[in-house]
């Protein structure tokens, strides 16, 4: 199925800004199931020229900088990605996750790297016994994988309220965990924590949901990926107690969500400034 | 002592009593290796000629070179911050006498193994940030690269130029009771010192230049050439003659001191974050005259705070887009950014393996053995031998100081297994060494203390080129095991015994081709041209204020008559208006006790608010900040200015003569100063900066002094004239031209109106024009410049001013006179803001903000 994803991100300042030096983390990624048809970003005011690279974790990055005084600044990536729904994958048949330990696999491939970097704590996502407390009532031993990670997946969903206004971008995990309210980005950073400090290998997915049922499906959205030896990443979102199938849009990933914001920047001036974020995603 | 024994009969020696007695008693514990001393007691052979050139010293020549070189060091104001103590945080820098020497053969095998280890360490960054193949291989553990907060993402993928991560590196040595040396750290981030190792020798060169000649020692100064030329090679675009900078967080870091001389050694520009701006991937000075291309950053600033865009320092330090920059090759930086990777103790056990696997050769000096804790093995056994290791953090954190488990009571023992075990990858446990101990000189003996030794390398084509000497620091007592300059240890200079002459050499003359003639002076950064400025200001406004109380002083203590109470009150006026004494004081008549209190509070103020002494810390602020742009005798002068206004309040009776004599001595400290910078300092825009600085303070003083000392009414007693023209420096003048006869009319036109006169206001104005017509903005534009304009109406409205206007004609008010004041202190002001605007505006850090997405 082909979805279409239109993301526009405005700022306006009170005041103008004479420099702003920006990194967007807003091209789909290839994925297992992913494959990027089109896309295109445009930026107003114009800046001079655009940097795409690839970032640490092979994420599609832009840099760019404006250099003339604005009042505004308007980011907009259009996208046609090509997904593919794949059979759901039987729960039961996942190793026992104790198995899935990164200490257990690290050793046996040569090229373990790639995914045993997302066992250790990252900027934004310690690792705490207190998680590991919370998460063992889903990781019971010898417990599938997957099974154990769609429980808990579950019981964030049910302990943790949904609440725009309790968090912040840079809200540390364990004040998530004491309030038990946030939004995607707290859910699954929170998640993540729980099975880095199991010794398992999880990542930070952004990218668009296409639902509008679901919660998200206006704005950049989040999600969680754990490494499942002999069956790759197997994604799921905490916020909407799903399993990723087809209606998910991967941007990129990281250890947290400071490694893939969508949208940072460094401005000079500016004064007081607001922000505007729509997402759209359509089949196409 | 039998070497010691055999050279008291040797002809020409002096009488043992004069000798210098300190090495008799020196005692060294027996525990540990002695630098200077063999066990039996015998002086080492490497150490003999230094020890006979001192013993055949004398005890009093050897006190005055020791004051010599104490003068020197508190002169150019060698000194280093201490981060715990924010009231008083520059200490002078400790320098012991006794310089460390070490043997030829030694040296040659630690240069050896620096080398090599520089090598090796570059050779694992340069892998971790390409192709992790020693991950893949399993040659070092994941753990110590992923987790580690050195490990910049941002900065792999992309090669660095030559390959070069660490253009200087510097290990730390401590040699073991059994004479070996180990590697205790390493320095890979931004190590500094290197800097101070080249002052201590600056130093001791000076005091020692007979001895130092004698002995025969490795001159330092080759390695700074090297260094330079390393940065010149590897500067992207291999220009000829790249542009580098020295990149300092400013004044406030522990070691700005050394980042100043430095750049001012190496010929670098010094600045600060601020001062750079990223354009389409290339980094550039923001300058008087515009933006100039940087090529070569050597930076003293650790590198997450580097960007705040990429690598998300918790600050807006830094300049934005950097990291894009370097990528595209546009600049390089100096060590490269993410070098603080392997600057760990933790991948130390990993190293005679790696050196093999990536050299081909074996690791020549090992480190102190080092466990990391993230192995099974090594925790438990580190467990088991808590009492004699020293745990550290696996990772470079800020603020964390290794312990000492053996001292520790056996509660915090179980406390810290808890916490080994809870994240064991987190620490490194690492055997203490039983420092060596050599001798400094403390309560005029020669006492034992340990020493630890910071060797250095730089880059050299493909491999490194080793300091001959280094940074020796000492503990600050017998046992302590921490060698550090915040605790309160000392330093030494380091001298390698030579095996030949080595060549003079000073870095006058840069090393490679010749360079084109440049008389180009636009590339003033924006914010040094703003604290030259400054620096300009407030000397002259400590300059009247000196002047009124020197003239109030001896008046205090005369008879009293009328002219000598309009002279005080005159003075007293002065000083209110410009808010230095309250205006409430009561005056009374002679001998005016309570007065001369408040008055002599303004000279011997101390730590008080409101007097000279303020004045002169903003001096003192501002030159430090100018340390690399200003001479040092300049930076000497204020000094000394700082130091007469910081004199302690002598005793009664010489109160009043001593503060006249005092002030004196400050009159001819700011008039050396401001001869420095009428001819010692080349005419580009910083000395125009300065100049302007002082001629605006000057013009605006002599305003305030007129308009408080003279104020408006019609009487002008002789007494209330003679203060004025002292204040403004003018007496002489204005006596060779009207002999005795005191007339406002006449004294108002010396002071305000005669271009003739330096001190006059005219004359301030008519500079200011000739300044602010050679500045970029009015070079450059069609139209005068609003400062321009400013200028030139106040220069015109003085010079159409006659003397007689100011007379009392009519009414009892000098009308005239207080609009001409009114305007000039008014638009002086402006002037000041208008300079600001134009030239200093974009230096001030301007708002930076994250942007960043909201979320749902």
């Amino acid at each position: 199925m082909n979805l279409r994803a239109n993301h526009t991100t405005t700022y306006l300042y009170s005041d103008s800004v004479s420099v702003c030096h920006t990194e967007v983390h807003l091209t789909p990624r290839s994925a297992r199931n992913q494959h990027l048809v089109e896309h295109e970003l445009s930026i107003i005011p114009a800046p001079g020229q655009t940097f795409p690279r690839k970032d640490y974790f092979g994420n599609n990055v832009t840099f760019f900088s404006i250099h003339e005084p604005h009042r505004s600044l308007t980011i907009t990536a259009s996208s046609l990605v090509e997904i593919e729904a794949t059979l759901p994958l039987e729960p039961s048949l996942t190793p026992a996750w104790e198995q899935a330990r990164g200490e257990i696999w690290r050793d046996m491939e040569p090229h373990a790297m790639e995914e045993y970097q997302f066992v250790f704590e990252s900027p934004r996502i310690p690792v705490r016994p207190q998680f590991a407390a919370y998460a063992s009532v889903s990781f019971t031993p010898e417990r599938p994988l997957l099974e154990a990670a769609m429980d808990l997946c579950h019981r964030v969903f049910e302990d943790f309220q949904y609440d725009t206004r309790a968090t912040t971008v840079s809200t540390p995990v364990e004040q998530v965990f004491q309030s038990r309210r946030g939004v995607c980005q707290d859910f699954a950073h929170f998640t993540i924590a729980c099975l880095r400090s199991l010794g398992l290998a999880a990542r930070y997915v952004s990218g668009y949901l296409r639902s509008r049922s679901l919660i998200g499906g206006e704005a950049s959205h989040a999600w969680v990926s754990v490494f499942c030896p002999g069956f790759g990443w197997l994604d799921f979102d905490p916020t909407n107690d799903v399993l990723v199938n087809g209606n998910h849009v991967t941007l990129s990933w990281g250890r947290d969500y400071a490694d893939v914001p969508p949208v940072q920047g460094i401005a000079l001036g500016g004064g007081e400034h607001v922000i505007n974020v729509s997402v759209n995603v359509k089949p196409a | 002592m039998q070497d010691y024994e055999m050279m008291k009969d040797r002809p020409g020696v002096l009488p043992p009593e004069d000798r210098l007695k300190r090495l008799e008693l020196y005692r060294p514990a027996p525990d540990f290796y002695d630098e200077m001393l063999a066990p039996e007691g015998t002086v080492r052979p490497h150490w003999k000629a230094l020890i006979d050139s001192f013993e055949e010293m004398g005890e009093a020549d050897w006190a005055r070179r020791w004051q010599e070189g104490r003068r020197i060091i508190h002169e150019n104001g060698i000194t280093y911050n201490v981060y715990s103590d924010p009231r008083n945080a520059e200490r002078p820098w400790p320098l012991d006498p006794l310089p460390l020497v070490m043997d030829s053969s030694e040296w040659a095998a630690i240069e050896q193994a620096i080398s090599q280890r520089a090598r090796l360490l570059n050779a694992i960054l340069a892998d971790l940030y390409g192709s992790q193949k020693l991950l893949d291989d399993r040659f070092l553990p994941p753990e110590l690269v992923f987790p580690n907060p050195a490990f910049l993402r941002a900065c792999c993928g992309f090669p660095v130029p030559g390959n070069i991560y660490l253009h200087i590196y510097a290990a730390d040595l401590a040699r073991s009771p059994d004479g070996h040396w180990w590697v205790i750290a390493d320095r890979t981030q931004a190590p500094s010192g290197a800097g101070y190792a080249l002052e201590n020798r600056l130093v001791s060169g000076r005091v020692l230049r007979d001895v130092f000649r004698g002995v025969g020692i490795e001159r330092v100064a080759s390695f700074f050439q090297t260094y330079r030329e390393t940065l010149r090679a590897l500067a992207p675009g291999h220009k000829e003659n790249p542009r580098i900078v020295v990149l300092t967080p400013g004044p406030y870091n522990e070691t700005y001191f050394e980042h100043a001389f430095l750049a001012r050694y190496l010929g670098y520009s010094l600045v600060e974050g601020a001062d750079l701006a990223v354009r389409e991937n290339r980094v550039f000075l923001r300058t008087l005259g515009g933006l100039l291309p940087v090529d070569l950053i050597l930076r003293r600033q650790d590198d997450t705070y580097c960007d705040p865009l990429e690598l998300r320092g918790d600050s807006v330090l830094g300049v934005p887009g950097l990291v894009q920059a370097v990528r595209s090759g546009g600049v390089a930086v100096a060590n490269a950014l993410g070098s603080g990777l392997v600057e760990s103790a933790a991948p130390s056990g990993f190293l005679p393996a790696l050196c093999r696997h990536m050299l081909h050769e074996d690791l020549k000096m090992p480190a102190v053995a080092t466990w990391w804790c993230g192995q099974k093995a090594a925790l438990s056994w580190v467990e088991d031998h808590l009492d004699s290791l020293v745990i550290k953090p696996a990772f470079p954190a800020r603020g964390v100081e290794p312990v000492f488990a053996g001292r520790l009571s056996r509660a915090e023992k179980t406390a810290l297994i808890t916490r080994l075990r809870a994240a064991p990858g987190a620490y490194v446990a690492q055997e203490q060494v039983a420092l060596s101990t050599a001798p400094v000189l403390e309560d005029n003996a020669l006492r034992p203390r340990h020493v630890v030794l910071r060797v250095y390398a730089v880059a050299a084509g493909d491999s490194y080129a080793v300091m001959p000497g280094g940074l020796t620091r000492t503990t600050s007592s017998l046992g302590d095991l921490v060698a550090s300059m915040q605790s309160g240890g000392g330093s030494k200079d380091t001298w390698v015994v030579a095996t030949k002459p080595s060549p003079d050499l000073t870095l006058l003359r840069p090393p490679a081709g010749p360079l084109d003639i440049s008389r180009a002076t636009f590339d003033l950064p924006s914010r040094v041209a703003d604290n030259l400025f400054w620096l300009g200001r407030y000397v002259e406004r400590v300059e009247p204020i000196v002047r009124v109380v020197r003239a109030m002083l001896p008046r205090l203590v005369q008879d009293a008559n009328l002219t000598t109470q309009a002279a005080v009150e005159t003075g007293l006026r002065i000083l209110a208006g410009q808010g230095y004494v309250r205006s409430d004081i009561p005056i009374g008549s002679a001998p005016f006790n309570g007065l001369e209190r408040e008055v002599l509070a303004l000279v011997y103020g101390g730590q008080t608010g409101n007097n000279l002494t303020a004045s002169i810390r903003s001096v003192r602020r501002v030159g430090r900040l100018l340390r690399d742009r200003i001479s040092s005798d300049a930076w000497r002068v204020l000094n000394q200015l700082h130091e007469q206004l910081s004199a302690p309040l002598p005793p009664e009776p010489i109160r009043v003569s001593s503060a006249q004599a005092l002030l004196d001595q400050v009159i001819s400290t700011i008039s050396a100063f401001s001869g420095l910078v009428m001819e010692s300092m080349t005419r580009g825009d910083g000395w125009r900066f300065l100049d302007i600085g002082r001629r605006l303070e000057r013009a605006l003083q002599m305003t305030g002094i007129i308009r408080y000392g003279l104020g408006f009414d019609c009487e002008a007693d002789s007494g209330q004239l003679e203060l004025l023209l002292e204040a403004g420096d003018s007496s002489i003048t204005y006596r060779s031209r009207y002999l005795t006869s005191m007339q406002a009319d006449l004294v108002l036109d010396l002071l305000l109106l005669d271009e003739a006169n330096p001190r006059s206001v005219a004359y301030q104005l008519a500079r200011l024009r000739e300044h602010v017509d050679r500045l970029p903005a009015s070079q450059s534009r069609f139209r005068r410049p609003a400062e321009g304009r400013l200028v030139l109406s106040l220069l015109t409205a003085v010079q159409l001013s006659e003397a007689r206007d100011f007379l009392c004609t009519g009414g009892a008010h000098r009308t005239q006179l207080e609009t001409l004041l009114q305007r000039l202190s008014k638009e002086l002001w402006s002037l000041s803001e208008e300079l600001t605007r134009e030239y200093f505006s974009q230096a001030v850090p301007s708002r930076q903000f994250l942007l960043a997405e909201s979320r749902l």
